[in-house]
């Protein structure tokens, strides 16, 4: 056997006692992750879920796309509104500004068009994309709208699956 | 990122714990039918859930397994004689059936009722499958047997076995339910191991190193989907059932066996797993029951006589630099199962959670330790049996499909994912 039968060896260096000595210090500040309610059902229950404390985690309302030429559906974010939750508007570019995640949350399947612009914009910023779909039952069709724009889809019965993956990514 | 609260809620499965409860609410299994292969075999020391017992099967036949120490004065029943109808500890001569009543005391008159009082703790052991299983909650709620299919199958279909992994049993489980690892850890095998190779899909998985997760709860615990493109216009699935409180199964590759887990604790830093491969239609072939007595695939090699792996943490796994180097594995551990253990043991017995960067393709695991917190509490605050009690539960099974893009799995493999017997896995 190799030098590794000393001190550093698996044996001793995964024991419970050795384990106390992994470095403790601070982990690198949470990362910046938005979370956007793309219908009114999501947005009260983002509302809710905003009400606890984070730490760099800010929520938005999809408010819908500006009306377009006739069939124009070619999703431009420049089009698309997005409004904070005390009213005020803003705009996707502002908000997705070095952001790490972005989670969008829906209930019904009327959000695919806000879905289909917030995942392009977020596609070209490199942001990982996450969908909280809730409602019990008959949520298929808002799944397969929320599919090609969120990297991991969870299907959830009610906020606590945001507010796991709001604390497990320390937002 | 986990509060430290929570990991040691999670963790802690000893009697009282509130995830030691919940644990406490099911069938498990305990050991291997082998481990007592006939009447009045030798007995088994057996830790389980931080209670040391010990398994026996006496001269007709019937399992026991009770506290592993004489009421007398705390001598080990390991050391007893085995035979004429129960296990008599050699200290004293105390003598007991398998359910841990005590037939005789030779100091004792013969009129005397004294034994009758003395019956040590134990727990119902029931030979299903290659599996002996046991219930270790109040025998009142004693839940109908389990109905995993890998156990129900005709045995010539069905092989397990087990191997002692040296941390707690959450950072195994997480392990089973984490499918984003196999793309780089395990991505030696998928063209070398007899138990893998030469799957048609096998070249989506590598093809596609970045797949979208869908995670959603089913009956008994969640779906995990990984998604990965394939042919234009059509997806490539790999669903992962997890059924509560730590049953997982691997999707399968072609026609191959398809395999999966059960992670035991043994105590809050050791845990069992228990690992099988099944086919629903045919049975093993020689060469594919060899593969996984020789340890490919997702099983084991272990020390001849024991259940402990040849690679352990006490020779460094037999770590193979050149073989790390040149790609023949992506670690340097050989095997599927000691690559998966080598990595998890090296967290340490009990991985401090509150230190982790977790990433939304960590959900499937986010959304298991919510729901397994949930449960405990759920139990020890309002008595709610479990996910996963009900038999019903244990009926599911692992896919890997293709679909046309638009396609949900949780719509269109509902039958694929439940078990349909005398139909074979969906697999490609
Ligand atoms: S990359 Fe996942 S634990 Fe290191
Ligand atoms: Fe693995």
């Amino acid at each position: 056997m190799s030098a590794s039968s000393l001190l550093s060896s698996s044996a001793r260096a995964t024991t419970a006692a050795e384990s106390r000595f992994r470095i403790d210090y601070p982990l690198a500040p949470a990362r910046a992750v938005r979370v956007v309610a793309l219908d009114p059902a999501a947005e009260a229950m983002v509302r809710l879920v905003a009400e606890l404390p984070w730490d760099s985690a800010r929520f938005l309302v999809a408010a819908g796309t500006q009306p377009a030429g006739e069939g124009d559906a070619d999703g431009d974010e420049s089009d698309f509104s997005v409004r904070k939750l005390d009213g005020s508007a803003t705009s996707l570019a502002l908000e997705l500004f070095d952001v790490d995640v972005a989670v969008m949350v829906a209930t019904t399947d009327s959000a695919a068009a806000a879905a289909a612009t917030i995942g392009a914009a977020c596609s070209k910023r490199a942001i990982m994309t996450a969908g909280i779909v809730i409602g019990n039952g008959q949520t298929q069709a808002t799944v397969s709208v929320l599919r090609p724009f969120a990297r991991v889809l969870m299907v959830s019965a009610d906020e606590s699956d945001l507010i796991a993956l709001l604390t497990a990514v320390r937002a | 990122m986990l509060r430290q609260e929570i990991n040691e809620l999670l963790t802690q499965t000893g009697p009282g714990a509130p995830m030691g409860e919940l644990f406490r609410q099911y069938w498990l299994p305990a050991l291997l039918a082998e481990e007592l292969p006939s009447n009045d075999s030798e007995p088994v020391r057996v830790k389980l859930l931080s209670e040391r017992l010990i398994a026996v099967r006496d001269s007709e036949g019937r399992y026991g397994l009770m506290d592993e120490f004489c009421a007398h004065r705390g001598v080990s029943l390991w050391f007893g004689r085995n035979e004429a109808g129960g296990i008599r500890c050699p200290y004293h001569g105390w003598k007991y059936d398998v359910t841990g009543q005590c037939l005789e005391v030779p100091s004792e008159g013969k009129n005397s009722t004294f034994c009758a009082n003395v019956k040590l703790r134990s727990y119902p052991l029931v030979k299903i499958g290659d599996i002996l299983w046991t219930y270790m909650g109040d025998p009142e709620k004693t839940p109908p047997l389990p109905e995993y299919e890998w156990v129900r199958v005709p045995e010539d279909q069905t092989f397990t076995s087990k191997r002692l992994q040296e941390s707690n049993w959450l950072q195994a489980l997480e392990g089973g339910i984490d499918s984003s690892h196999v793309s780089w850890l395990h991505s030696g095998a998928l063209d070398s191991d007899p138990l893998f190779k030469g799957a048609k899909a096998n070249k989506y998985n590598l093809g596609d190193l970045k797949p979208f997760f869908e995670v959603t709860d089913s009956d008994g615990g969640l779906f995990i989907g990984a998604r990965r493109n394939a042919e234009e216009g059509q997806y490539y699935w790999r669903i992962t059932p997890w059924v509560m409180p730590s049953f997982t199964m691997v999707p399968p590759r072609g026609d191959h066996p398809v395999h999966g887990h059960f992670w035991i604790p043994i105590d809050d830093e050791n845990c069992w797993v228990f690992t099988f491969d099944y086919l629903p239609v045919r049975p093993l072939t020689a060469v594919e029951r060899q593969a996984m007595i020789d340890g490919h695939g997702v099983h084991s090699e272990n020390i001849p006589g024991t259940y402990l792996p040849v690679r352990n943490k006490g020779n460094d796994y037999l770590m193979d630099r050149d073989a790390q180097r040149r790609g023949i594995t992506y670690s340097g551990v050989t095997g599927i199962a000691l690559q998966d253990s080598s990595l998890q043991e090296s967290m340490g017995p009990i991985v401090d959670r509150s230190k982790e960067r977790l990433v939304p393709t960590d959900s499937g695991i986010i959304k298991a330790r919510a729901k397994l917190r949930k449960a405990a509490l759920a139990l020890r605050d309002e008595g709610i049996v479990p996910p996963g009690v009900d038999p019903a539960h244990h009926r599911v099974r692992s896919a890997a499909v293709v679909l046309p893009a638009e396609e949900s799995f949780i719509d269109s493999l509902s039958e694929e994912m439940t078990v349909r017997p005398g139909v074979a896995q969906a697999s490609v």
